[in-house]
């Protein structure tokens, strides 16, 4: 199953898997921009996805909470875990604040990147405008390139502030 | 933080909270997850015993107990002027 894009459509992915569960299609692990699904019984079950770096000697404790909570541990792919539960348990965010510390450490990686990728694409951009001939071109190509990059950095970089200043406005 | 008055781990702090509001609040194991990161680098809450990695029993500082005082006091004038409040008034 492809992801719409976790930094712009994060409960629209936990539904769709949902569902797909209910039609006796289960998560099994992350995959380049979307899931792998394996099939089996047909289950009521809702999924949430949290963001950490979990150290070594913290996993234990991490897995143990959300277990306690009613929550199963699916799949993890770096910083990102997946879990799923019976519908009706209680969100594994019960609170906006930690919501939005979420959203903010999702922030961070997302944004180291799109700085990056937009200082290659300002760099080419200039090179482009003061070369000329072969270099010219060069700089051309390679500008193009980046872009191919750089916009969707900058769209996910933007997709979490919205979803954090949504969830600003909710709390106060 | 109040369940931290004594020794407590993860998930005994969730089950106290379940129980002490009858089970109309229950919280998330994200959020309280966050909520024991951020007390301890506040430094308001420590490790007091991480024998079982599965398990760590934490307790509040000489500095979270400074901080829940002032909580409670700053609650206890809430209350105080609600009460006040709701005698003086008309509904």
């Amino acid at each position: 199953m492809a992801s719409n894009g976790l930094a712009f459509f994060e409960e629209l992915d936990m539904k769709k898997l949902s569902k797909k569960a209910a039609k006796g299609w289960h998560l099994k692990r992350f995959r380049f921009a979307g899931y792998e699904l394996e099939k089996g019984e047909a289950e009521d079950v809702i999924y949430n996805i949290d963001y950490r770096t979990l150290p070594v000697d913290e996993k234990d404790e991490y897995f143990e909470l959300f277990a306690f909570g009613g929550w199963t541990h699916v799949c993890s792919s770096a910083d990102m875990h997946i879990f799923k539960a019976t519908p009706g348990t209680t969100p594994i965010y019960s609170d906006a604040e930690s919501a939005i510390d979420k959203l903010a450490r999702l922030a961070k990686p997302v944004n180291i990147v799109a700085s990056i990728m937009l200082a290659i694409s300002m760099i080419l951009w200039i090179w482009m405008s003061v070369s000329s001939g072969t270099l010219q071109h060069i700089a051309q190509q390679g500008f193009a390139c980046s872009l191919i990059i750089t916009v969707p950095a900058l769209m996910t970089s933007g997709g979490v502030y919205y979803h954090m200043w949504k969830s600003m406005r909710v709390n106060s | 933080m109040a369940a931290l008055t004594e020794p407590r781990h993860g998930y005994a702090v969730m089950s106290l909270i379940e129980e002490k509001t009858k089970g109309t609040f229950i919280v998330g194991p994200a959020s309280l997850y966050t909520i024991i990161k951020k007390l301890i680098a506040e430094k308001l809450i420590q490790i007091h015993d991480d024998t079982d990695s599965r398990r760590k029993v934490y307790i509040l500082t000489r500095k979270g107990r400074d901080i829940l005082l002032q909580d409670i006091e700053r609650r206890k004038g809430m209350i105080y002027m609600a009460e006040q409040g709701l005698q003086r008034g008309h509904i």
